[in-house]
């Protein structure tokens, strides 16, 4: 180490960057005492935050974080951070970038380049295809374990030589051996055929992330000890090295897994997830309802059942027709996250809501729901967007030119509220006030919202049908009242394309992803979220609350769909599997699972409790845009990009699930081949692909799509 | 418009073919042909761009040539600017832990609609109407209000009420202080907002109202005339209320 420090510091001396010579000096007597890596990540974040709005800092940044990440370069790191800031010292100047001019020097490049060279890169394609030979004599039970070896090696190893600058061994590494890898990956590998240039890799987000980051694999013991002896063998000692380095291998004791089985699993940018991952507490269930009698005549009874309460949403010891008196372990505290108190109307809502219930339809494999299309025609494939109230009273479209129009469902049209002026006239003792606020002169069935500036890719009603969201292309997320059908905010902190929107289920609270990213938690009266949900490596397509509110489900085109937790932003669950970017979720009305849809035509069913994936339905040749589960979760739709509607038995699906230990601490799953049985209708629509999807109080399920002529 | 195969490639020129095989090396196979023309129009323009202000570059180095290096300062350059990327990871996941440690803020009951503070909504008026009154003629007890110089006339119509500024020079110019008396003639009293600079537009918004009728009532046989509120904006401004609600019911009236 102090070999290499006194190499740099020579580097530095010849190249006449005397004050990056003397910050070294005196950081290295500083970090003499104290080798620890936890003295270099103050400085290495300290330095990256002056570096930050540098030219270079998106190389640099990597190139921090990479050597941070290895133990024994802990004067790599600081030189590399002085290295980040004398481009900045020396930036409008056509030098090249230090890192570029360092890489020249063989005494110090060993320990600055961010992808070591692991001996000569020619001769990589045959430590790469030693190792294939290796993989394919071994035993079939360890075959299917080490062949998850291939991608991520052949990945890291690619742009290893790319980033180091040998583009013809990388063009002829790549040609040999990428048709080897697994079908669904050949999305990345197109991608990565590509990028032949470190220059290309800068502004590659996604990329930048997957080298920085550890892909996960998941091996049994006798695969692993199996796989180590062979690398450590001397000739073999370069791919150990990178082995060490790109991959996090996580051990479970075990039968090894089945190609079946692993293959159901991978497919995401990142590998599979880490178990420890998975084992944090979630409440799922639902929080408990406040108690109404379903009334004969409204308000009385109701007077009568919360006089004297003050907090309406305490559960009442003497309330008639209460079940559980219990709290239910798996839900959360009512308190644990603030949410909004109930309003007159709301009450009013939800006893309507209960007077629909009891009418509901009950589904099942012999009663499948009546389905009702509504067709957007002339949308020209501009439709992107679309949401209905929760009494399917009204219906949103957001369209590719930033337009979002709302239609009433019913025959009741859709009323403004009246000026100041007109207001300031009417009765406000009145018994209908309600219906004398609204201006019977601006009636029509359709309002259209003009505001934004891109195509609206994501819309969602308020619960209490007060407030529209949408976000757009621009990078901002609007609310717009249903009153006045007029805009209110304006949220911008995605400075990128927002790709979904959701309000909570209880009003207040939304969520926003875009491709930044990262998912934000927003409520109407901040200008500021309230929370980040950063982890995904490439754009959030997709974001679902919880029926509780407490947490937030976000699928990703890394394929991957994460759990957050409200209250501290933690990502309490991952969930892998899908071999594309992920456009649906849905919870199950009982909170404990979780559907979600991708475009590899498949969804995949999760138990969010225990943290594995129980279910498959194989089906859908194309991406499936729209999941609902029916009122009381017995029928899964889901509606897809080949213009078919489908109905799965959702009972059949979660009943008898194995969840023995075993099962949970090694995270094997067997899943049963049964997508036919559980199929129990497909819809088709002419032409039109289907985008939205939504059961009505009484299990009427409505679509919703754009007819699209070929 | 549905998509088709690209154009056959005997008839495209070299440049289009080319942009149809990168097309085809990721992966695109469903396209509209006007993509390729698109394509080709922002290779074109980014190319010459980052020519341009490589040249540039290299003529304020003082060399004779433009070499790589000015390529590559330009294309960084042109980056930072044009084509700028989401934040890095760590970037996030630190400002993420930042945000993610106050805990969420309790929430005021019975607050009416939430929503941030008004600077940050889109709810305030982006507008400012000036405030036209139609006098009916004969009541004496109105020209007690002392006002009236007769400004532009013919022209005035056309302009939507949103033209404050050319009223204000308007009312400059023609800042006599004598009253005038009235004729029979219906006119539109017009107080320009110029006097008493912003804060006049406050009293004037509860007129706002009316206005929004009034602008379709400029016809040609109106004359417009402008107030001259120097002394007497006062007084007058406090009788004008009262005063006001009988206008409006003669504009109502006169719709």
């Amino acid at each position: 180490d102090r070999q290499t420090l006194v190499a740099v510091l020579q580097f530095l001396r010849r190249s006449n960057l005397r004050e990056s010579e003397e910050i070294l000096r005196r950081e290295a007597r500083l970090l003499g005492d104290d080798l620890g890596a936890a003295a270099l990540s103050p400085t290495g974040t300290g330095l990256l935050g002056t570096a930050g709005g540098d030219a270079d800092s998106a190389g640099e940044n990597a190139l921090l974080s990479r050597v941070t990440a290895a133990a024994t370069v802990v004067i790599g790191g600081t030189a590399a951070a002085v290295a980040s800031s004398s481009p900045g010292v020396a930036a409008v100047a056509a030098v090249p970038p230090g890192k570029g001019v360092v890489e020249d020097q063989p005494d110090v490049s060993a320990v600055l380049s961010a992808y070591n060279q692991q001996g000569d890169p020619t001769l990589y394609e045959e430590y790469y295809s030693g190792l294939k030979h290796f993989i394919e004599c071994s035993l079939d039970c360890h075959r299917a374990e080490l062949s998850q070896l291939f991608y991520p090696l052949f990945v890291h190893m690619y742009l290893e030589l790319v980033y180091n600058q040998h583009e013809s061994e990388a063009k002829s590494f790549f040609e040999r051996f990428h048709g080897d890898q697994e079908c669904y990956y050949q999305d990345d590998l197109r991608v990565l055929s590509s990028l032949t240039k470190k220059e290309h890799m800068k502004g590659n987000e996604t990329m930048l992330d997957f080298r920085t980051s550890k892909f996960v694999l998941r091996i049994s013991r006798d695969s692993y000890q199996l796989l180590k002896r062979h690398l450590q063998e001397k000739q073999n000692n370069q791919i150990w090295n990178i082995v060490q380095e790109h991959l996090y291998i996580d051990i479970f004791d075990g039968m090894p897994r089945s190609k079946q089985q692993i293959d159901a699993m991978v497919g995401s940018l990142a590998g599979e997830a880490k178990r420890e991952a998975n084992k944090a507490k979630v409440f799922f269930g639902l929080l408990k309802e406040p108690e109404f009698d379903v009334p004969l005549d409204d308000e009385d009874e109701e007077g009568e059942n919360e006089e004297g309460k003050p907090k309406k949403k305490k559960p009442k010891k003497d309330s008639v027709g209460s079940k559980s008196k219990k709290q239910d372990p798996n839900a959360p505290p009512q308190n644990r996250i603030p949410l909004p108190e109930l309003k007159d109307s709301d009450k009013l809502d939800k006893v309507m809501n209960m007077k629909e219930a009891a009418r509901r339809v009950r589904l099942g494999p012999e009663c499948l729901p009546s389905i009702c299309f509504y067709t957007f025609l002339n949308a020209y494939q501009g439709l992107t967007a679309v949401d209905i109230t929760d009494d399917s009273s009204m219906i949103v479209g957001g369209f590719a030119d930033s337009t979002v129009r709302v239609w009433s469902v019913t025959p009741k049209k859709l009323r403004s509220v009246k000026t100041a002026a007109d207001l300031s006239l009417i009765d406000k003792e009145s018994d209908d006030v309600l219906e004398r606020i609204m201006d019977e002169k601006t009636a029509s069935e359709l309002k259209i919202l003009y505001g934004h500036s891109g195509p609206v890719y994501g819309t969602s009603f308020s619960p209490d049908r007060n407030y529209l969201l949408s976000c757009s292309e621009d990078g901002t997320v609007r609310l717009w009242s249903l009153q006045t059908f007029t805009c209110l905010v304006g949220y911008k902190g995605h400075n990128y394309p927002v790709w979904d929107t959701q309000f909570s289920p209880y009003g207040y609270y939304f969520v926003s992803g875009g491709h930044d990213r990262v998912a934000r938690l927003w409520a109407t009266d901040h200008y500021q979220p309230l929370r980040i949900f950063a982890g995904h490596l490439a754009d959030v397509t997709c974001t679902r609350f919880h029926p509780n509110s407490n947490y937030i489900a976000t699928g990703s085109a890394d394929r991957t769909v994460r759990l957050w937790d409200v209250l501290n932003g933690n990502c309490v669950r991952i969930f892998t599997g899908h071999k594309g970017p992920i456009h649906s979720l849905a919870f199950s009305p009982n909170g404990r699972f979780l559907a979600t849809g991708a475009t590899d035509g498949r969804v995949l069913l999760w138990d969010i409790g225990h943290g594995l994936m129980v279910g498959e339905l194989k089906g859908h040749t194309d991406t499936i845009y729209a999941l609902r589960f029916s009122r009381d979760g017995e029928i899964l739709a889901s509606g897809s990009m080949d213009n078919t509607v489908r109905l799965w038995d959702a009972v059949k699906a979660f009943e008898d699930l194995e969840t023995d230990d075993f099962t949970t601490a090694t995270g094997h799953i067997n899943l049963p081949e049964n997508s036919q049985d559980l199929l129990l209708g497909t819809y088709m629509t002419k032409s039109t692909p289907v985008v939205h999807l939504h059961f009505t109080r009484r299990n009427l399920l409505l679509a919703a799509g754009a007819y699209s002529s070929q | 418009m549905e998509p088709t195969k690209m154009a056959s490639p005997k008839s495209a020129p070299k440049d289009a073919q080319v942009m149809a095989q990168i097309l085809k090396d990721m992966g695109i196979t469903e396209y509209e042909p006007r993509v390729i023309n698109q394509m080709l129009e922002f290779a074109y323009r980014y190319v010459t761009t980052i020519l341009e202000d490589a040249k540039i570059y290299s003529s304020h180095a003082k060399k004779s040539s433009v070499d790589a290096d000015d390529v590559r300062l330009a294309i960084q350059c042109r980056t930072d600017q044009s084509f700028t990327s989401p934040p890095p990871r760590d970037f996030l996941l630190d400002i993420a832990r930042q945000k993610n440690q106050t805990p969420l803020p309790l929430i005021k009951p019975y607050s009416g609609p939430r929503l941030p503070p008004d600077r940050y909504c889109l709810t305030a008026p982006n507008y400012r109407l000036k405030s036209l009154q139609k006098k009916v003629s004969s009541s004496a007890g109105r020209i007690t209000v002392p006002r009236l110089s007769v400004g532009a006339v013919s022209s005035r119509p056309s302009t939507p009420t949103l033209g404050t500024p050319s009223a204000q020079t308007v009312s400059v110019s023609t800042k006599v202080g004598t009253p005038v008396s009235l004729t029979g003639q219906r006119f539109t009293v017009q107080i320009p907002s110029s006097q008493a600079a912003v804060k006049s537009a406050t009293p004037t918004t509860p007129t706002v109202q009316n206005v929004l009728i009034n602008p379709s009532l400029i016809g040609p046989k109106n004359i417009l005339i402008t107030t001259n509120m120097v002394s007497s904006q006062n007084t007058s401004n406090e009788s004008n209320p009262l005063k006001r609600k009988h206008e409006d019911d003669d504009d109502y009236d006169n719709l």
